[in-house]
């Protein structure tokens, strides 16, 4: 009996950064069996930020925790031939690795694909890298900022006359992640039919440009370039100030000119020099003035409200504390509380979207270092309690 | 040819806008045969070239809801069928065609599947198999918000991103492309990958309910938890990095042409100063290590700013990079067309259209992966309108000529659509002059050999 989606799916996830271990994240929280494997010391991420109670521990990272949930962890050392030899006997056992490593790392341990799917055919080896497998940049070094700048995105966020500027937050990482867990979903529903493992080469930098569909298609299609926006003069589909806030309006939906004119109490909207889109164009600043003011009385959240009733697209800036109260998200049982060793309950994001016949589970909190080493290694492998030891004087695991 | 993952699957893909199509026009390359199926008179918003899409040199024409840009890079590889879904023969022949389907997708808000009666449990009952994917703003179920419009650009706002986005000691603000769509487009071919292995082996269907709002929070999983567990509100950082200093975006030579950089330990600081042949920097105390090149980075983005000028931006990552420090320029639309890297991986495919379109080739983005085993590629533009009306209704479904031009008479079905008007154009040198377009090259189709 399946009672998740993905149920019997084995996954070593050997990711020690945001993509991967998201990726390998998702394909736990809809039944992957997943096995965290890190080097002796933990994964890259466990010195990241935030930390629970500011305390820079390895076992404190929050990002560590909430992107490494429900997965098992063990420590291997793949730069000792022991620690080689130990992950090609795991190999043939699992069904994906998802990896982060710099293109060929692996490959120069024995431990390519090439390599693997002679221990495993079945194998499907999803590799999450700045700017994939191949190509004139796959040995250079990615940052979020740089995956952003590289994938279009920068060209046209922020305003003329100051620098691009990236997103806030991860999102290339969390991308990255999310995609390499969906084609590697459909690796593993090929794979019913075929037999055949791949490795999957997931780009981040490709997974962002992917997303600038009028960016992309101007060029070939008419010759223009996109820009970022006007420093003034543009406020419809950026956020507004309001009495207490922000908020965010995009003309369109089911609400014509007449009703947003309505919406803001502003009768001005209506006069000629507003009329179209070359008009506000051209007369942005002085509307922006108007609607500025006409919200500079108003709350947010009794406008909100206000808004859906006119059907309007409407948004207001929300922080992260508002978020973790969110009433509708907390509707969608969003949010799950698990036990951690060392951090005892925690209030987590858990679900990211909803499966009818085979529900999202929280199961495990982020395994602390080595947890499972005694699992997998005395009770999988069958090493024995002295050979056991052994592994972990020898700095193997 | 090696199989491809989704060989022999039919997905229904009732679906408009960005995300779901996307979606759509990906499981196309995967190998699923996609029906997109609009109302006579609802033909899909990227039709218009609205939302930024471009016309081929910039004129809509005849048969212009067959030409944006945008339209035909997200669905493509897709059939067409319009079909009034408002009308009871619309939604019977709609409920034929769910019977010999494997998956239906839809975006409508919640309601409006209810209310014709193809909710999830009424199509369970006519194929007890079907995978439903259901992407709203704000998901189903009782939640106060479950019945509000909604869309990417105003939901990056209320899911907590402009938050975080923005200018340094600057309000918030909106990156310039909303990107939450796109986390719907792969939450739906994660579950649905997912749905299907499940499928296989159970042979049970299910409901896969994607709400863009929840995907979009859960990408500021981090700043959740430090909300939740250290009371901390975030905020914006504009370029930088709340771990590695320097970071951020600096001018290079020419025209609004940019290049950002980022340093994280002392090794890559002293490679840095190296790379600048500035040694006095090295042993400055002010940017010694981690903590003073964080607290004096107004005055390192000024010398930053004052080395970088000068130089190519292409010249300055290899330099970079060559040098163990992460860089790479800010690339236009433009730009990646031409970029060795973007070439090397065939990023980019050139599309034909069929002659009677008036495209001819252009380029798309493929996929942002590769599998080793089964290479694939885009299968073919977006659909006309109604395309294959005749294929699906006469030859799929059976029915009869004079049935068929019933459903023709009583506009059921058609090839033109019944609403909408092409987006209006503006000269492309007008739009640099105001602004609105960075730059404008007539020599594009050559640039790009495609004429």
């Amino acid at each position: 009996m399946l009672t998740g989606a993905l149920d019997g799916v084995k996954v070593l996830d050997l990711s020690e950064d945001i993509a991967g271990s998201f990726c390998a994240r998702l394909l736990a929280d809809y039944g992957a069996d997943v096995l965290k494997v890190e080097p002796p010391g933990g994964a890259a991420l466990r010195r990241m930020g935030p930390f629970f109670h500011d305390d820079a521990h390895p076992e404190k990272s929050l990002f560590f925790l909430v992107l490494n949930l429900n997965k098992k962890g063990a420590t291997l050392n793949l730069e000792t031939v022991t620690g080689q030899d130990i992950l090609k006997r795991l190999a043939p056992r699992v069904d994906v690795i998802v990896e982060s490593y710099r293109p060929g790392y692996l490959a120069s341990l024995g431990l390519g694909f090439d390599e693997l799917k002679e221990l495993n055919p079945e194998l499907t080896v999803t590799s999450v890298t700045p700017f994939g497998q191949d190509g004139p940049y796959s040995q250079y070094r990615g940052e979020e900022i740089v995956n952003y700048a590289m994938g279009m995105i920068m060209s046209i966020s922020g305003v003329q006359g100051r620098e691009p500027l990236k997103h806030g937050g991860f999102q290339a990482q969390y991308e990255g992640g999310l995609f390499a867990a969906a084609t590697t979903s459909m690796a593993l529903f090929g794979r019913e039919f075929t037999g055949q493992g791949e490795h999957i080469d997931v780009s981040i930098t490709e997974c962002v440009a992917s997303t600038m569909m009028a960016t992309q298609t101007m060029y070939p299609f008419m010759g223009g370039t996109q820009v970022r926006r006007r420093a003034s003069g543009s406020m419809f589909g950026h956020p507004m100030p309001c009495q207490d806030g922000w908020i965010i309006v995009q003309t369109g939906g089911g609400a014509s000119w007449e009703d947003l004119s309505e919406f803001f109490q502003c009768p001005e909207m209506l006069e000629e020099r507003f009329a179209d889109r070359a008009q506000r164009a051209e007369n942005g600043e002085e509307l922006d003035r108007i609607v500025i003011e006409s919200i500079s009385e108003r709350g947010k959240w009794d406008l909100f409200p206000k808004a859906a009733e006119y059907r309007m697209l409407f948004g207001l800036v929300q922080t992260p504390s508002e978020l973790a109260q969110c009433p509708q998200l907390e509707s969608r049982n969003f949010f799950r509380e698990i036990e951690h060793p060392e951090l005892g309950t925690v209030r987590v994001p858990a679900e990211l979207f909803k499966l009818s016949e085979t529900p999202y589970r929280l199961e495990y909190p982020a395994p602390t270092i080595g947890q499972h080493n005694r699992e997998i290694y005395v009770e999988g492998l069958e090493y024995d309690e002295q050979q056991f030891t052994q592994l972990r004087q020898l700095n193997v695991i | 040819m090696p199989r491809l993952p989704l060989e022999g699957i039919r997905i229904l893909d009732s679906t408009y806008v960005f995300a779901l199509p996307y979606a759509g026009g990906h499981l196309a390359d995967l190998g699923a045969e996609v029906i997109k199926i609009e109302g006579p008179g609802r033909p899909d918003v990227t039709r218009t070239g609205g939302y930024a899409g471009s016309f081929p040199e910039n004129l809509a024409g005849e048969r212009w809801w067959n030409k944006p840009s945008t339209y035909n890079l997200l669905n493509r590889g897709k059939r067409s069928l319009v079909l009034d879904m408002g009308d009871e023969r619309g939604r019977d022949l709609f409920r034929e065609l769910v019977t010999i389907s494997d998956v239906v997708m839809e975006n409508f808000t919640p309601r409006v599947m209810r209310r014709w009666g193809l909710d999830y449990p009424n199509l369970k009952k006519l194929k007890p198999d079907i995978i439903l994917v259901s992407n709203t703003g704000y998901g189903h179920g009782e939640g106060p918000y479950s019945g509000y419009p909604a869309q990417a650009t105003t939901q990056e706002a209320t899911h907590g991103h402009c938050w975080v986005t923005g200018y340094l000691n600057d309000g918030p603000a909106k990156a310039g492309a909303s990107f939450v769509d796109f986390l719907s487009t792969w939450s739906a071919i994660f579950a649905l990958g997912a749905a299907l292995r499940y499928r296989n082996r159970t042979g049970k269907g299910q409901w896969i309910d994607i709400a863009m709002y929840q995907a979009g929070v859960m990408f500021l999983s981090e700043y959740l938890m430090d909300a939740t567990i250290n009371g901390r509100e975030g905020g914006r950082l504009g370029n930088r990095h709340p771990y590695r200093a320097p970071q951020g975006c600096y001018p290079a030579r020419g025209t609004d042409q940019w290049i950002t950089l980022s340093v994280g330990s002392d090794e890559e600081w002293q490679a840095l100063c190296q790379v600048m042949g500035r040694q006095d920097l090295a042993s400055d105390p002010r940017f010694g290590d981690i903590l003073s090149r964080r607290n004096n980075h107004d005055e390192l983005d000024e010398l930053l700013g004052q080395w970088t000028a000068t130089k190519d931006k292409y010249d300055l990552m290899h330099l970079l990079q060559g040098a163990g420090i992460p860089s790479g320029p800010v690339l236009t639309g433009r730009d990646i067309h031409f970029d060795p890297h973007y070439k090397r991986r065939n990023f980019l495919e050139r599309v034909d259209f069929p002659e009677e379109r008036e495209v001819g080739s252009r380029f798309l983005m493929g996929r942002p992966y590769k599998f080793s085993n089964t290479p694939m590629s885009i299968r073919g533009p977006g659909p006309e309108f109604g395309q294959d009306n005749k294929p699906l209704l006469r030859e799929l479904l059976g029915l009869e000529e004079d049935v068929y031009q019933g459903l023709v008479a009583d506009t059921i079905i058609t090839d033109i659509p019944a609403s909408g008007e092409a987006s209006p154009q503006m000269d492309p040198a007008r739009a640099v002059e105001l602004g609105l377009l960075a730059d404008y090259d007539p020599e594009y189709r050559q640039r790009l050999g495609l004429v």
